[in-house]
Order: C-alpha cells, then structure tokens, then sequence
C-alpha cells in the first residue's frame, strides 16, 4: 500500500485540483455536504454528507436544450445547451455511495437508452473513496451486501491511517491520481480493520417474499404516520425520479429537468386527471418495493445500499429496517 | 415505564374497547432510544405500544388531515403546542370537533433528539430548540387530561430575539443570510407538510401544471417558497417550530415565521393563534379598527 500524510491533505487536493473541480465534504451553515474544495476550505471526513454525491452527476436541477418559436408559432428552432462538464474528483465518497453509483450507471446507462445528461458528467468523474472505520449507528450497508471498508467502484481507495491516509488505486485513474501527487506519496502502511456495523437486518428472502406481498395489510400499516415529503427520496443515493418542466418567456425559453418524488401526489397524476396511486399507501409501497424488489428484479442489486440518510432523517422515524423486519414476520397466505 | 405511559394506554384502550373512536393516534418508540415516533393503535392490543416520553416531539395535529373526508371520530394526543395545531384546524374548518377526542398532556418541555443523535450514550441531551421558546406547556384543548397540568411556560428572554437580531442587520447582510439558507432548500416540503396551519386541499406549489412556481430548484425560488409559505400561514402559525424541527437542511424556518407573528402583534394587537377556539385570525377577520395607514 502507498500512504500520504494528513498533515498533506492541502497539498493532495491541490494536486488533483489542477485539471479538475475537486469536491470535499465540508461542514457549512446547518449541514455537511459535498463542496468544492479550494485552499480555503477545511474538507471535515468524518462521518458522511447529508445530500448524497448523487447531485454531483445527476443535478437536482439542470436545463436540457433552448428553443426558439419561429414563423409566428408555426416553427421551433432547437438548441442544445453545452455544459462543458468539468473533470471532477470526488474525495472523501463512502463505500455505500459508491454503491450508489454504480446502482445510478445500471439506470442511467444501461437497458438501451444512455442518459446524455448523466454520462457526460459520469464519465468526467473520478471517485476517490474513504472506508468506515466506524459506521454510524443508523448505517447497515453490510446487511445490504457491502462491506463498510470496501468501495470496488471507486477509481481509488482511501483509509484513514491515523496520522496518514493508506492509499490503492483500484482503476488506470486512481494511478494516475497517485502518480500526480509525486513526492508526496510514500510506501508503507496497512490496511486498518474497520468496526462493523451495528445496525442489522436479515435480507435473506426479502425479495422473493415481497414479490407475493402486492395487497398484503401491511402496506395499511407502513403508510399511516408518513407525511408524503420528499426527503428520504432527495437524500437517497439511489432514488433517480426526475421531471421534464419548461421555463418560457414569449416566444423562447429552454427545457429542464428536475428531481422529482415518487412521494408526491402530483407525481403520477396523469392529464385527464387519472390517478393511479391515490394515496399515501400505495406512494410507500411503490418506494420500498422499488428498493427492495423491483431493482433487484431489473439490475440484481438491491437499490437500497444501506447509507442510513431516510432513517435518520424522516420527520417521522420511517425505518426501511423496521420495515425489512415487519416483512421477514409477517405471514403470507399461499 | 413511566406514570404516563401507563396512564395514555389505559386511556386509548379503552376508548378503543368501547369503539368510541376508530384509532388513538399517539407515539410509540423507533428504533433509536431518541426516536419516539407517530403511532396509529386501532386495536386494544396496540395500545401497548403507545409511550410517553422525552422525545415525544412530533406535532400529532397533522395527522387529522389524513382523516378529514372520512366520518369515524379520532383520538389523539396532545401537548400544549399540538392541540393548538387542532384549535386551528377546527377554525379553518378543517377537522370537525365532535370528531376528535383529544387526550391533553401537560408537557414540560422534550429534549432534542437531532442532538442526542449525535452525542455519545448518556450524556446530558439539552431541551429541544422548539421548547426553549415554548409559551403553552398545557394542552389548550382536550377532552381529558392525561396527568397534571405544569407550571405555566415563562420563557427566559425576549421569544423575538432571533428575529430582532436579523431586523438589526442591514438589508445586504439580511438578503446574504437569507441568501445562504434557502439557498440549500431542496424543496421536499416536509416543512408544508407537517404543519398544522398548511391545510390546503390542493397546495399552489404541487399545481405544477399552472406554475405559480417554477420547480427549478435555485436560490431564487426556494426564497420564494420560504416566503410565500410564511405569508400563507400568517397569522395561523401556532409557533410550534415543527417546521423548523423537520427541515432537512436546517434551515432557521420559525426566523421568519416569528417576524411575521411580530409584525401581526404590532399591526392587530397581540394575538396567538390557535389557543381561543372562539377567536380567530385576524387576517381572517375584517375589523372596523383594522390599522389602515396607506388609506
């Protein structure tokens, strides 16, 4: 293993902020989130961000293309809209994240339709990821198939040593991160055993059991004290709805896209006034059975990488734990 | 286990064995010994779930919309700052009185689960943001009270200081702290929706289709959110800074829902919503001697 010092850090970002936006997680009014770092900033690696890297490469809000109406409303002109995408490279992303990532690449990439918007920024992205040496006591990544210590998406793989950072490229561009920082990289140094995590659930025939459950009384239950915001779905990592609205102004204006939430009533209402998830109850069912079924079903992985971020913050305490539990007790009938 | 805990699930299993009601809704714990979460007993079994303790923060109020096109009658419990929330929803014509049955507790004040999250094991948790500011420990409306009545709430300090301290600021440094915060709004609207005073059948901002607000999710339009909204429960906001509490971002939502309130005290006279059923808001209300300066 190579290693760095943290007394160095300054030196490291700066070093990979020569040709790319390097982004941190930085502690700022109210919350901890990913930001670009700059030789003022003070990255703070403990614990994890609140949003998820996810708005890195599939922005909470982006515009599309512009257009222009001509021949007195008879004609468009389209116009695509170049965001010259920046190489960034994001430090400090935990395993869970990096799960998230690769869950996002499954939906945005693959299936027979690449998504421009995400690829553009996807593929100008290095992740530079760090271990759990103390997950959280809301994280479950491991009981979702990860392990708290090991991110195999990430391009390089980062461990705090103590007084300095382990450091294992584990893609062409992880070495060449390495290879720019230059003297500043030593050899030596262990990988350190991590804690695991505290929080568990048995995921064993969730799935499979889920996939009878559609009109099981359960889903009476989970809705009841969900107040149908969007928060578990905007600080979820893998949660990827998005709506397509207009800003016009006269004959001009341009297209974009946004997150949306499968938790808001106008999400699937449909013109015509059809409304096919009428209440907070199917809304929920849709959530976990998205998670915990139907993207395992599409992608054989599960969409939930166990990050902790809904259970810890849902104004009303929904636990997608609590929940996988209630599932593995419920009894089915046939 | 706690006097009260035993004395709300004798309460709300009876209530429920004799079919007075068709829920109770209450609290029950989460997973985490600082989660005491929104709880739904249908049943006299459920009953049993149902605890009273120091983390019992969530404004059950809300709930009541839930249950407003229906006609079986609800229990719930409340503290001071909830049966306020149900005060008001009665006066919007919300929720009708004869179906709820409001069991009242007296609270002295809960401690901060977003803090306590974040300390290690038995340290000392500090009271909740909201309580610090607290101006009704007892339930203002109730059918039947829990426990005894506390000492009434007598708040050390000005309950405006935060909103002093910004008026105080001239309008570049208030525009920039306003800037920073609804800056990092990601619009969930969690704030909307657990608020007892947001009650509307169909919200302006879900109207996506007529675009009162762009979903464009800027420094702009979050401010418009931020602002609209507090116009729109001005003089119906019960102070119970659940918005605040509930913001993933933690944005200081009650600043700007106390300048409002301010500046109501001054325009109409002191007034606090939601604690007379009988006296309404005064924008709701025309009075002869509605101040009338611009005239």
């Amino acid at each position: 293993m190579q290693t760095f010092k943290k007394e160095s850090i300054d030196q490291v970002l700066a070093a990979w902020a020569h040709d790319a936006v390097v982004y941190v997680p930085v502690s700022q009014a109210g919350s901890k989130e990913f930001g670009r770092w700059s030789l003022n900033t003070r990255p703070d690696f403990t614990g994890n961000t609140r949003l998820s890297p996810k708005g890195l490469m599939f922005l909470q809000t982006e515009s599309m293309y512009s257009y222009t109406v001509t021949e007195g409303g008879m004609g468009v002109v389209l116009e695509e809209i170049d965001h010259k995408p920046a190489r960034q490279v994001i430090v400090g992303i935990r395993p869970c994240d990096v799960q998230s990532v690769q869950v996002m690449d499954e939906v945005f990439l693959t299936k027979g339709y690449v998504d421009k918007l995400y690829k553009e920024k996807r593929d100008h992205t290095c992740l530079v990821a760090l271990g759990c040496l103390s997950p959280l006591p809301t994280c479950f990544c491991s009981s979702m198939g990860l392990n708290p210590m090991a991110a195999p998406g990430a391009d390089l793989m980062m461990y705090d040593l103590g007084d300095s950072y382990g450091i294992i490229p584990q893609s062409e561009a992880g070495e060449a991160l390495i290879a720019s920082l230059g003297g500043l990289v030593l050899d030596g140094g262990q990988v350190p055993a991590g804690n695991p995590c505290t929080l568990k659930v048995d995921t064993e025939g969730l799935t499979a059991k889920l996939q009878k459950m559609f009109e099981h009384p359960l889903w009476n239950k989970v809705n009841q004290k969900c107040l149908a915001c969007g928060t578990c779905t905007y600080l979820c990592p893998t949660c990827h709805c998005f709506d397509i609205q207009g800003k016009n102004k006269g004959d001009e204006g341009y297209k974009f896209r946004c997150w949306d939430s499968c938790m808001y009533p106008e999400y699937t209402l449909m013109a015509g006034g059809h409304q096919p998830r009428s209440s907070k109850k199917e809304r929920l069912r849709q959530r976990f059975l998205h998670k915990l079924q139907y993207m395992p079903e599409r992608y054989h992985a599960w969409g939930c990488v166990g990050c902790g971020r809904c259970l810890a913050y849902c104004p009303v305490q929904v636990d997608i734990t609590r929940f996988m539990r209630d599932v593995k007790e419920v009894a089915i009938d046939g | 286990m706690n006097e009260m805990t035993l004395k709300i699930r004798e309460i709300a299993r009876d209530l429920l064995e004799r079919g007075e009601v068709k829920r109770v809704i209450g609290w029950e714990k989460g997973t985490f010994f600082y989660q005491s979460t929104p709880f739904f007993a249908e049943t006299p079994a459920d009953t049993d779930r149902l605890i009273w303790d120091d983390y019992c923060l969530n404004n059950l109020a809300v709930y009541l919309l839930d249950f407003r096109y229906g006609e079986e009658k609800v229990a719930l419990f409340v503290k001071g700052c909830d049966s306020r929330g149900v005060v008001r929803l009665i006066q919007d014509q919300q929720f009708p009185r004869e179906r709820v049955y409001l069991i009242g507790i007296p609270c002295p004040g809960l401690k901060d689960a977003a803090a306590a999250a974040n300390l290690p094991a038995d340290s000392e948790v500090p009271l909740a943001e909201k309580c610090r500011t607290c101006t009704h420990k007892n339930p203002v409306l109730f059918d039947i009270l829990a426990g005894p009545q506390v000492p009434a709430a007598k708040m050390a300090g000005d309950h405006f200081a935060g909103v002093r301290e910004l008026e105080a600021m001239d309008p570049e440094e208030k525009f920039g702290f306003w800037q920073s915060q609804y800056g990092r709004c990601i619009r969930c609207y969690v704030c909307r929706n657990a608020c007892p005073a947001c009650n509307c059948r169909e919200c302006i901002f879900d109207q996506t289709a007529k675009e009162w607000l762009s979903k464009e999710v800027n420094g702009t339009n979050n401010q418009l959110f931020g602002m609209i909204r507090a116009f729109h429960v001005a003089g119906r906001c019960i102070d119970c800074g659940e918005c605040e509490r509930v913001c993933p971002m933690d944005i200081p939502i009650m600043r700007l829902n106390r300048k409002v309130i301010k500046d109501i005290n001054e325009l109409f006279g002191d007034y606090e919503a939601g604690t007379d059923l009988e006296k309404l808001p005064p924008l709701g209300l025309y009075s002869a001697d509605d101040p009338e300066e611009f005239m």
